[in-house]
Formats: C-alpha cells, sequence, structure tokens
C-alpha cells in the first residue's frame, strides 16, 4: 500500500528541507507508485530504467513543487515528461516476458485517474495512439504496424510522430 | 525493490541537500527588471517620444503601451508557472492578452482593405529600425526568462518556447515603443506585431533546446 497524498506532500515538504530520513521514505514511496503508474504503459523490461530515471528527475528537479501543492500530480507530470521522452527513445524491444499487473489502490484512484498515462494517450486521435501502443509499448516494428493498421510504413512513423508531440504539449493541460 | 534501486535512493538521500523551493513571482521580477533595463536604454540611447518627455503624450502612446505590457506580462506569468509541474495547472490567461493584443493588427488590416494606405503610412525605413530595436530587447528579456526556467521543470519545451517568445518580442516592443513616435494604426498594426511573431518564432527555434531535463 501506498502513503497518502498528504503524508507524501508532508515527506517532500520536509525533503526540501534536507530531512534525508523523510527523503528516503518519499523515495521508496514514489518508486512504488511509479512502478504501478508505468505498468503496461511501456515495455516491461524498461521500466526499471524508466522509474529510476524519473527518480533522478525527481531529485534533480525537487526545488520546482510547490510545497502548497498537492505532491502527486507533481510526481505525475515529471512521469509522464519522462515517460514520454522515453518513448521516443525506443524502437522496438523483442521482450515477452510476463509481468504481473498490479492492483490499484482503492484510496489513490481518484488521483490515478486524473493523471493515468492511459487518459493521456485516450486524448489523441486513435489512429496515432494504436501505433504509439503498439510500436512504442508492445514492441512490434514498424512493418508489423503498418500490417495491423493498414496504415502505410511512412504514415505510421508520422502518426507516432505527431502523437507523441500532441501528448507532449497536453502534459499540463489536462 | 531491487537492489539497484535501492542503492539509486540510498545515492539520492545521501546527495540531498536543502533547497528553496523555486517561486514564479522570482521569474516575473527578472522579467520586470529586464523590461525596465531595457527601457531605460532606449530611452537614453535613442530618447524618449517628444510628446511623453512633455508629459502630453498620444492617446494611442497609452493603449499600445497598455496593450504590450499586458500581453508581455500575462505570458511571462504562465510561463513562469510552467517552471513548477503539475497535472491539470496550466494557465490560460495569456490567450485572453493575446486576443486583444490581435486588435491592432485586425483593425490595421480590415483599415488597408477599406482604405488602402500610401507607402509612407508605413514608413519602410524607421518600420525597421523598430522591428530591430524590439528584437534586441526581446533577445535581452527573453535570455533572462529562458535562464531561469532553466532551473525548473517545464514539461512542455516547445510550448514554453512559444511562450518566451510571445513574452519577450511584446516586452521588447514595449521598450522601444518609449521612442516611436508613430500613432497611426497601419504603422503599429505592422511594425509592432512583426516583432511578436519573430520572437515567438525564435523562441520556439531556441527555448526548447536550452530548458530540456
Amino acid at each position: 500500500m501506498i502513503a497518502n497524498e498528504e503524508t507524501l506532500r508532508h515527506l517532500m515538504v520536509k525533503a526540501q528541507g534536507g530531512d534525508k530520513q523523510c527523503y528516503s521514505s518519499l523515495l521508496m514511496e514514489s518508486e512504488k507508485w511509479l512502478r504501478r503508474y508505468y505498468a503496461r504503459k511501456i515495455n516491461p523490461a524498461a521500466i526499471d530504467d524508466l522509474v529510476q530515471e524519473t527518480l533522478i528527475s525527481l531529485h534533480r528537479k525537487r526545488a520546482s513543487y510547490d510545497p502548497t501543492k498537492a505532491f502527486l500530480p507533481w510526481l505525475a507530470a515529471i512521469g509522464r515528461y519522462r515517460w514520454i521522452d522515453s518513448l521516443r527513445k525506443i524502437y522496438r524491444h523483442d521482450h515477452d516476458e510476463l509481468y504481473e499487473e498490479m492492483v490499484a489502490d482503492p484510496q489513490e484512484e481518484s488521483v490515478t485517474a486524473k493523471v493515468s498515462l492511459e487518459r493521456l494517450l485516450g486524448m489523441i486521435p486513435e489512429k496515432q495512439a494504436d501505433v504509439i501502443a503498439m510500436v512504442k509499448i508492445e514492441g512490434l516494428s514498424i512493418a508489423e504496424a503498418a500490417e495491423q493498421t493498414g496504415q502505410s510504413e511512412s504514415l505510421v512513423k508520422v502518426n507516432i510522430h505527431r502523437g507523441l508531440k500532441k501528448m507532449s504539449a497536453l502534459i499540463e493541460s489536462e | 525493490m531491487s537492489e539497484v534501486a535501492n542503492s539509486l535512493i540510498d545515492g539520492l538521500v545521501d546527495d540531498l541537500k536543502p533547497v528553496k523551493a523555486l517561486r514564479p513571482s522570482m521569474g516575473l521580477a527578472v522579467t520586470a527588471l529586464l523590461s525596465v533595463a531595457t527601457m531605460t536604454a532606449v530611452a537614453t540611447l535613442m530618447g524618449v517620444r517628444s510628446d511623453l518627455a512633455m508629459g502630453m503624450a498620444d492617446e494611442m502612446f497609452f493603449l499600445r503601451s497598455g496593450i504590450l505590457l499586458m500581453l508581455g506580462f500575462a505570458t511571462a506569468f504562465t510561463v513562469m508557472n510552467m517552471a513548477r509541474p503539475g497535472v491539470g495547472q496550466l494557465s490560460r490567461g495569456w490567450v485572453w492578452a493575446l486576443a486583444a493584443a490581435s486588435l491592432f493588427p485586425i483593425t490595421a488590416g480590415i483599415m488597408s482593405i477599406i482604405n488602402t494606405p500610401p507607402v509612407e503610412a508605413l514608413r519602410p525605413s524607421q518600420g525597421v529600425e523598430c522591428l530591430t530595436v524590439s528584437i534586441l530587447s526581446a533577445l535581452a528579456i527573453g535570455s533572462g526568462m529562458t535562464t531561469w526556467l532553466r532551473q525548473g521543470a517545464p514539461t512542455s519545451p516547445e510550448r514554453a518556447g512559444w511562450l518566451v517568445g510571445i513574452a519577450s518580442g511584446a516586452l521588447g516592443a514595449a521598450a522601444y515603443n518609449i521612442f516611436c513616435p508613430f500613432n497611426d494604426i497601419y504603422y503599429i498594426g505592422l511594425w509592432f506585431t512583426l516583432p511578436v511573431i519573430i520572437s515567438a518564432g525564435l523562441g520556439r527555434l531556441a527555448v526548447p533546446k536550452l530548458i530540456r531535463w
């Protein structure tokens, strides 16, 4: 179970003040939250790296947290930014390991729904979301995605590029 | 939790030092200071328009200054808040300021259709000077804004680039406006709009690379 929003906010405020014990707890809770946040939104083999990169970003940019605001929307904005960045870098992965689905914590459902990556994918045109999911998340090749969707290969590439760009612009609007 | 994650967390905790939370008001203060500095530079190096120096400025001067300053600061407010990310926090006040500012070029366009202006009304040589000084002022203001923004974590670098360009373009034009003696709508519609558009384009091209993290 992940700590609630108020506890996380309190830990982050203390961490900005230099409290190492609070920071350690906050990073552990954030690690758990991010792992669940990214589940099924990126190739399972890439989750570890992405979670770690996001924690490093949290550390480097900790001054950008507004102590009067909730913590999770801030972490989610950083998480989305790193996620889109990593989708841009991924071309093809051939991993088909199984991974366990993380079960959502009921108390966090409202926040998770608001900041979810799925929602972000749902806000771009379907053709773009489909090919991003196929190529960047499931690891299909451009040719395979083209065959499955009936789009030409160059259209698949254009749709991935446009979709990622649109999602990147949506991070703060939604 | 994996060992790698554990050792990463230990490393980050070891590295922890107290930080002061970023305040967008500081970014706005930097923007305001640079705007005053460029206005002072224009007034010192080029002079102040004569009616303003006599304390009897034309009403068009007040309209133009007000619109440019509103556009500049409303946009700067949005972009400085982008330094602190958060889901669902985007402020859109700048859009209204931009819509109000576009009344100048729109009016000039409509008036040109009704009554084609003579080329003299556009004053090409003074216009180019207006454009050059406005863009140079915008570069100074935009550089300061970008430097401040780099401390933060803007999650939409392209949008931040456009907004830094629009804000600094409007404030750069407001600096030149202190000197510019012309009041007709054709001149303002063209030569005070171009710096904002060009600066927005420059911001979009240059700023995202500088603020990515």
